[in-house]
């Protein structure tokens, strides 16, 4: 994908006539459905062929028939045009569907490439506009040069619609792209290191492989192994000392192995990660043996988060993602999160890059904001009530087996005192006329933000506990927000505080027109 | 955008051609529900509370020793119970309210644990108004305000008089669409 952009995109794609797609792309076709029905044919083929009375070994390959058929007949009745406002694509072997899309509607445009694309020279092009769960369009294949004109084109023909109205047809002279953020290999063994991405796909692997091996054989695997290995152990480690040590030893391996593996990952997905923008788009190319490339215009992002974990500190680093309004279902492969097009912005950068490219990006001349707003004077306690319980029940169980030991437990309550006094005295909240920011963290931060225009209802929410403590947030709503990520909330302010922020957003939101 | 979980309603009638001039919403007053509402409120809430509590109670019956003080305590808990949690949905009546002004559409609610949504009229996606058996005996409908957000992103507000809801959805829409004029991207 570090082909030069082709400079006429006309050329490539005249407009006169309906065009098909890659030649070679019923193959692709006929890979993802094979992907789809690979277990019923597999099981087909090895239970069955168990039986040895003369079983027709090649009933399968009639079903495989099928599918080269229906791959071929889906690649012939697949036609596009390109109008002078929209796409046209029409589909459908037995109930024909013509689909409209204007260019100005699309949000995101994703290019991917898998290993064996990139060896054909071709790639999958999606089509994203706002909500529900599929693509607007996904054509499955197109050539390479093509895709990326297309990408182009849409880019050119999508800024009509915003201030500037091109006086023709003609292209745009595309400004060249600024390369924002290009991460090195070494920038990216960092992220690998920094993220946990490797231990949840081991915990995965190993949940998988109770589920699919049969009989339980992994974990008498396991425990056979296991017991081996103590054996193994306590051959040469007699004394507690050395079998504790071989134990940390184990440990330590095992976690070495995740963080590798955890590299591994993080190279396979952001090796050559390189954003661009290119006037009011933004680009984001990424991955090492399949590559991607999504494209999504500046005012599509709905709020910002940057996050910066204890790693992220140690490296001096941090993460910032956007939230966008397009599709978030999966790509109908089953993966959902491998190809979410342009959430991470920047997956690992320095804080002062994070910062400049929200500066350039956000149109927000200003960040990082200085006067943060502190929270209500009281907000440490609340901070630590939900530590103080655990901590107390804690003890208290504690204390059952263990006696007055068990209070011991209590000292943690001095750390966590510290830990909430530390993290409301960096929290902080900006709201002026333009964004709305809040802060959050201390060991773990967090910031996160969004433009006023982006904001869809303000909500204000008291709790009894807040009303104690004579306080209340404010919960405002974006489109488009991951349901794991912290919403966008103020929380812990005086109530005073929150009553008047809540007001004057309120109508702040309703004199700007919604634009996403 | 919520997939939304239809159940059986009747689509409303469709306009005559020149609708007549709507009697407009009261606007910038918080407005309480209807004294309908509470009555319905209260049904809904005994049948909800009455159905399980008396299962549950007649397992426990069932179980149990059947000695006049488990037959008391469960009379007891079949009188309290119910009386607590119609208690709960009369005051949770009382203190919705919603209000129209020129910003949005505002619903507030709560005792216990407040809360006071804005949804400012040029955020509106769609509306519905919604109608089941119950609601229809007496008149009442909820009414369904979408936005393109994620977690308000459908604002309900049950127990509004059938007309007023009906008012309050068309109002928003010509909010909407008004916005949407001089808006096209």
């Amino acid at each position: 994908m570090t082909t030069p952009e082709p400079a006429a995109p006309q050329a490539l794609l005249p407009q006169d006539h309906e065009r098909r797609l890659h030649p070679g792309s019923w193959l692709f076709v006929l890979l993802q459905n094979l992907r789809q029905f690979i277990v019923p044919l597999a099981v087909l083929l090895f239970a069955g062929g168990r039986r040895d009375d003369g079983y027709p070994w090649w009933l399968p390959m009639i079903g495989v028939g099928a599918l080269v058929v229906v791959s071929v007949w889906q690649y012939l009745t697949f036609r596009y045009r390109i109008d002078d406002d929209r796409l046209i694509v029409r589909s459908g072997m037995l109930e024909r569907s013509v689909r409209q899309i204007p260019y100005s509607r699309i949000h995101n445009v994703a290019i991917h490439q898998t290993l064996l694309h990139r060896v054909m020279g071709v790639a999958e092009v999606r089509l994203e506009s706002a909500g529900g769960t599929k693509p607007e369009a996904q054509m499955r294949v197109l050539r390479m040069p093509e895709a990326l004109a297309l990408e182009q084109l849409i880019r050119d023909r999508g800024r009509a619609d915003a201030t500037v109205a091109t006086l023709d047809g003609g292209p745009v002279a595309a400004p060249e792209g600024t390369t924002l953020l290009a991460l090195s290999t070494w920038e990216v063994v960092k992220l690998g290191l920094i993220s946990n991405r490797g231990l949840i796909v081991v915990a995965g692997a190993v949940a998988l492989s109770f589920q699919v091996m049969p009989e339980r054989a992994m974990g008498r695997l396991l425990v056979n192994y296991g017991r081996e290995a103590f054996g193994y152990a306590s051959g040469f480690a007699t004394t507690w000392m050395a079998k504790g040590l071989v134990l940390l030893g184990v440990i330590a391996t095992a976690l070495l192995l995740i963080r590798a593996f955890s590299v591994l990952l993080s190279l396979l997905r952001f090796h050559g990660f390189r954003l661009q923008r290119q006037g009011r788009r933004l680009t984001v190319e990424r991955g090492l043996l399949g590559r991607s490339r999504s494209s999504v215009p500046r005012r599509r992002i709905q709020a910002w988060t940057q996050h910066e974990g204890v790693l992220h500190r140690l490296f001096a680093r941090r993460t910032l993602e956007i939230d966008t309004a397009s599709a978030r279902g999966s790509d109908g492969q089953g993966n959902a999160n491998a190809q979410r097009g342009l959430d991470a912005l920047a997956p690992i950068a320095p804080p002062d890059t994070c910062d400049a490219i929200v500066r350039d990006i956000a149109l927000l001349p200003s960040w990082p904001p200085v006067d943060w707003q502190p929270l209500h004077p009281r907000a440490w306690q609340r901070l630590m009530l939900g530590d103080l319980f655990m901590t107390v029940g804690l003890c208290a169980a504690l204390a059952w087996f263990f006696q007055w030991w068990g209070a011991l437990g209590l000292l943690w309550l001095p750390w966590s005192i510290i830990v909430a006094r530390r993290h409301a005295a960096r929290a902080g909240y900006v709201v002026d006329d333009a964004v709305v920011a809040v802060r959050e963290g201390w060991w773990a931060r967090s910031w996160r933000f969004a433009e006023l225009g982006k904001l869809q209802a303000v909500e204000l929410r008291q709790s009894p506990l807040d009303r104690r403590f004579g306080m209340a947030s404010v919960w405002l709503d974006t489109a488009g927000a991951n349901a794991l990520t912290t919403p966008l909330r103020l929380r812990f302010l005086s109530l005073d505080d929150a009553a008047r922020i809540h007001a004057t957003l309120a109508h702040a939101i309703a004199t700007r027109p919604l634009r996403w | 955008m919520t997939a939304s979980d239809t159940d059986f309603t009747v689509p409303p009638p469709l306009p005559d051609a020149p609708a007549p001039p709507a009697p407009q919403v009261e606007t910038d007053v918080w407005q309480p529900l209807p004294l309908r509402a509470r009555t319905l409120a209260t049904i809904t809430t005994l049948i909800g509370t009455l159905i399980p509590l008396g299962i549950a109670l007649g397992v426990g019956l069932i179980a149990a020793d059947r000695q006049p003080l488990s037959f008391g305590l469960a009379g007891a808990l079949l009188l309290v119970i119910p009386a607590w949690t119609v208690w709960i949905a009369r005051r949770r009546w009382l203190r919705t309210r919603w209000r129209l002004d020129d910003d949005g559409f505002g619903v507030r609610r709560g005792h216990m644990w407040r809360s006071d949504t804005r949804v400012p009229g040029n955020r509106v996606q769609h509306l519905d108004v919604r109608r089941g058996p119950l609601e229809r005996a007496f008149g009442l409908a909820t009414l369904i305000v979408h936005t393109a957000g994620t977690r308000n992103s459908a604002l309900s507000l049950s127990g509004l008089d059938f007309d007023e809801a009906e008012r309050l959805r068309d109002t928003l829409a010509a909010r909407a669409a008004r916005d949407d004029d001089h808006d096209d991207a």
